[in-house]
């Protein structure tokens, strides 16, 4: 029976299945017997373990690590303000494979796009994340089934059922960036535009919640995702949405646990997933998340309240996670900025001075960091450095570490110039007058030059601070659970939007304005500058 | 100016055959003088001329490009110790060239106390010194931007004194000033000229020139056409040029 793989769970339909052939003799009734003469077994067979020597090279260093996006309820989320509390059907698998290797296991979280390739870079040694099994996929990545699924077209209550994904031609729907469900409607758009037809229009956006989202303030008319996460989500919408259609596409069928391509640790991850499902322990991790292929079983009529919740708008402000997730945002903020500030003070007094082989690699390094996207800086560090360096792959290369190193050189391309312009601003007789006192280069760049330029610089280098404090919040991207992926994360597990928006807003225009009034504080210091203040303060 | 032909080491200041290009440009054409301890010598010239130029060689912010510079018998050039050399010969400049985010006070301890090593308190004690010399004790704390334009000269004045230099260099530190304000330059400068203090002042107040030269220097192009008495000067200059140039600061 093994050697035939069946699909772990026989739930709903299945989901994202390579379209081969391998799947198509689900529905024998056999399976059902041979199922539960498992379930027999199961207490008959010891627990099922692995033997030390036969552990998959993606056990790594005695560790399991595992990359997931956690903003997919039931299968992988936050499970209340602890943003580090990960919970649902994957968490649960992804523990039990570590202990059935013995050892232990490290989650890493991150958005949705940056799984595949830190599975890549080898920053981690799995991704699940309810993820697909998908033939594109499979090209780069092994993968095994462990949950069945279907895909499901969603709207608001009320709207009426349709027949095939054509009758959609027209509307606009939204998918979760990163996914494949784009392509699927490529597809079907194409054979609309062969027939004459209106094509789907599409929406994309980064995280499950924000789709959904979309549905729900009618901005657009339906979206596509999985059962298993509507069932979830139906506990939170009280009813809200409903399946309009339950397209039947092969390439979704199933939820499969990736690793990199190697035939080896393939044969060993599907023996332990084998061994899991034949004692029943996935079954009963989909029990435990309600994961049913009863559709309407989940349709409670629960009332959400459409009104501001202040009570979770207080406790969110308050929460420790909005709390520290305010206090990363500020760290990696003065940190990168104050490395910013370091290294482009002799950066601009390089360009200021004459013509060499070093000015001009720095007016490059200028140009490239201020030309490409800041975003673009951080996934670059983060997913492809690993692949250049090795040593970047490493457990020390935290995503703070990666944030930290790409908003410093970022900032110093933009910082130089600020400095630059406030050396020239110094009066050329201010050296000239050092000198004459017999006052060494050190010693006048020290007492004369910055004092006077830093007056010039502050005010543009408080905006750049500002700007960067803002742009801390890229580095949700790659997994830092700054301010923004903290709120992300609860807005996903509650779907209480505006309550965490808000609260997120609150802390970002507290530090912003603690900020400004600091500028008018040290800028009060700058008397000497304004005969009128110079006069009244000296009184 | 029949000079000999080496330097004089019992001169405060000699110079033989001092030139200094820009580029291919000449700015100083083999300048030849020596100025006693405690002279007073003004330079005159037409603008552009190299006047600026040339006292700037004198401590050195501008190096020589060929001759000799001789100051109290040792030979600047690439070897002089700089920080020795600034502390002995001083400079006031046209705009003063103050600090401006240092307090009146603190414009005057703060080359002492990084470059000379002095305490603060004694300093500071110099600073008031030289700041009641100058007339201006009264404005200690306040910072540059609250002065006026003769009280910033002062202080300029104040602050290079407090290097205690044995020459101090004057870069045309009339020109922004009003005739009262003029007037107690003089005075101060004498007092310079009291405590032994040999100054070379560029300017273009040929009163001002009058009342406080020893010797007058005229140069053009570079090159130093007369070396004369003031009264001399004003009154039968020598050669054609300075005649030009005395008729047109007349007209003036
Ligand atoms: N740093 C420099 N680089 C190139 N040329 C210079 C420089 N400084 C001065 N010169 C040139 O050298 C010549 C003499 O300049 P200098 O400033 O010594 O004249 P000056 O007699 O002081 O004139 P003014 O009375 O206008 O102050 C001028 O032609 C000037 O253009
Ligand atoms: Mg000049």
């Amino acid at each position: 029976m093994p050697s035939t793989r069946p699909p772990a769970l026989a739930l709903s339909r299945p989901r994202r299945t390579p379209a081969l052939q391998r799947i198509t003799r689900r529905a024998a009734p056999w399976r059902r017997i041979c199922l539960a003469a498992l379930f027999v077994l199961a207490f008959i067979l010891p627990a099922a373990r692995a033997h030390a020597d036969d552990l998959p090279s993606f056990v790594h260093d005695g560790q399991l690590t595992l990359c997931t996006n956690p903003t997919l309820p039931p299968m992988t989320f936050v499970n209340g303000s602890d943003t580090n509390a990960l919970a649902g059907m994957d968490i649960d698998l992804a523990r039990r494979l570590a202990a059935y290797w013995h050892v232990p296991l490290v989650p890493q979280t991150m958005d949705f796009e940056g799984l595949f390739p830190s599975l890549s870079a080898q920053r981690c040694g799995m991704v699940i994340s309810g993820v697909l099994r998908q033939a594109g996929r499979l090209r780069n990545y092994d993968a095994v089934a462990y949950l069945d699924s279907s895909v499901v077209a969603v709207a608001r209550v009320g709207t009426p059922r349709i027949r095939t994904m054509a009758d959609l031609s027209g509307q606009t729907v939204a998918v979760q960036s990163g996914t494949s469900y784009a392509a699927q409607i490529e597809r079907e758009n194409d054979r609309l535009r062969a027939a004459g037809r209106l094509p789907i229009i599409l929406q994309q956006y980064p995280t499950e919640d924000q789709v959904v989202q979309q549905v729900l303030i009618g901005r657009v008319h339906a979206f596509i995702s999985q059962d298993v996460e509507l069932y979830y989500r139906q506990k939170q919408l009280g009813g809200k949405v409903t399946i309009i259609l339950t397209p039947d596409y092969p390439d979704f069928h199933q939820f499969a646990v990736y690793i990199r391509k190697d035939a080896h640790d393939t044969e060993l991850l599907q023996k332990a997933i084998d061994d899991l499902t034949q004692q029943g322990e996935l079954s009963a991790m989909a029990r435990k998340w309600g994961i049913s292929g009863d559709h309407q079983s989940v349709f409670t009529d629960r009332k959400a309240s459409s009104r501001f919740d202040f009570a979770t708008f207080f406790s969110a402000l308050l929460s420790t996670a909005f709390l520290k997730g305010a206090a990363l945002t500020l760290v990696i903020a003065i940190l990168s900025h104050l490395t910013a500030i370091i290294i482009s003070v002799p950066m601009a007094m390089k360009l200021n001075g004459r013509d060499s082989i070093v000015r001009r690699l720095l007016g490059l390094y200028v140009a490239i960091f201020r030309g490409a996207p800041t975003l673009l800086q951080l996934l670059f560090i983060w997913n492809a450095l690993p692949q250049f360096f090795p040593i970047f792959r490493e457990h020390w290369f935290t995503p703070f570490l990666a944030t930290w190193l790409s908003l410093s050189i970022n900032e110093s391309a933009y910082q130089v110039e600020i400095n630059r312009a406030a050396l020239r601003a110094v009066d050329p007789g201010q050296v000239l007058a050092a000198d004459a006192l017999g006052m060494t280069t050190a010693q006048t760049y020290r007492h004369v030059i910055f004092p006077q330029a830093l007056r010039i610089a502050l005010p543009p280098t408080i905006n750049e601070f500002i700007s960067l404090l803002k742009t801390t919040s890229l580095a949700s991207v790659i997994s830092l659970q700054e301010l923004l992926a903290v709120t992300q994360i609860q807005v996903a597990r509650t779907f209480q939007f505006t309550e965490y928006y808000a609260a997120a807003l609150v802390y970002y225009l507290a530090m912003v304005f603690f900020f400004l009034f600091l500028q008018k504080r040290i800028e009060r210091r700058f008397v000497w500058a304004d005969r009128d203040k110079a006069s009244t303060d000296a009184a | 100016m029949q000079l000999s032909t080496s330097p004089d080491p019992t001169a405060r200041i000699s110079i033989r055959g001092l030139s200094k290009f820009y580029k291919d440009y000449l700015a100083l054409d083999r300048v030849d003088l020596d100025v006693r301890k405690g002279e007073r010598i003004v330079v005159l010239g037409p603008s552009g001329s190299g006047k600026s130029t040339f006292i700037r060689c004198l401590n050195r912010i501008e190096p020589h490009d060929s001759g000799v510079l001789m100051i109290d018998g040792r030979v600047i050039d690439d070897r002089t110790d700089l920080t020795a050399l600034r502390g002995s010969v001083g400079m006031v400049f046209q705009n003063y060239n103050l600090f401006p985010h240092l307090s009146v006070l603190d414009n005057c301890t703060l080359a002492p106390r990084l470059v000379r090593g002095v305490g603060t308190s004694d300093a500071e004690a110099t600073a008031r010194r030289y700041l009641s010399q100058v007339n201006i004790a009264e404005q200690a704390d306040k910072f540059p931007i609250q002065l006026s334009g003769g009280q910033q000269q002062r202080v300029a004045i104040a602050r290079a004194l407090c290097m205690n230099p044995e020459i101090i260099l004057f870069d045309e530190p009339t020109a922004a000033l009003d005739p009262e304000s003029i007037s107690g330059i003089v005075g101060i400068m004498r007092d310079l000229t009291e405590q032994g203090i040999t100054t070379v002042c560029v300017t273009h107040e040929m009163g001002f020139a009058r009342h406080i030269a020893d010797r007058i220097v005229f140069m053009d192009r570079g090159a130093v056409l007369e070396i004369t008495p003031p009264e001399e000067f004003f009154t039968a200059p020598r050669t054609e040029r300075a005649r030009t140039f005395l008729a047109q600061m007349i007209r003036h």
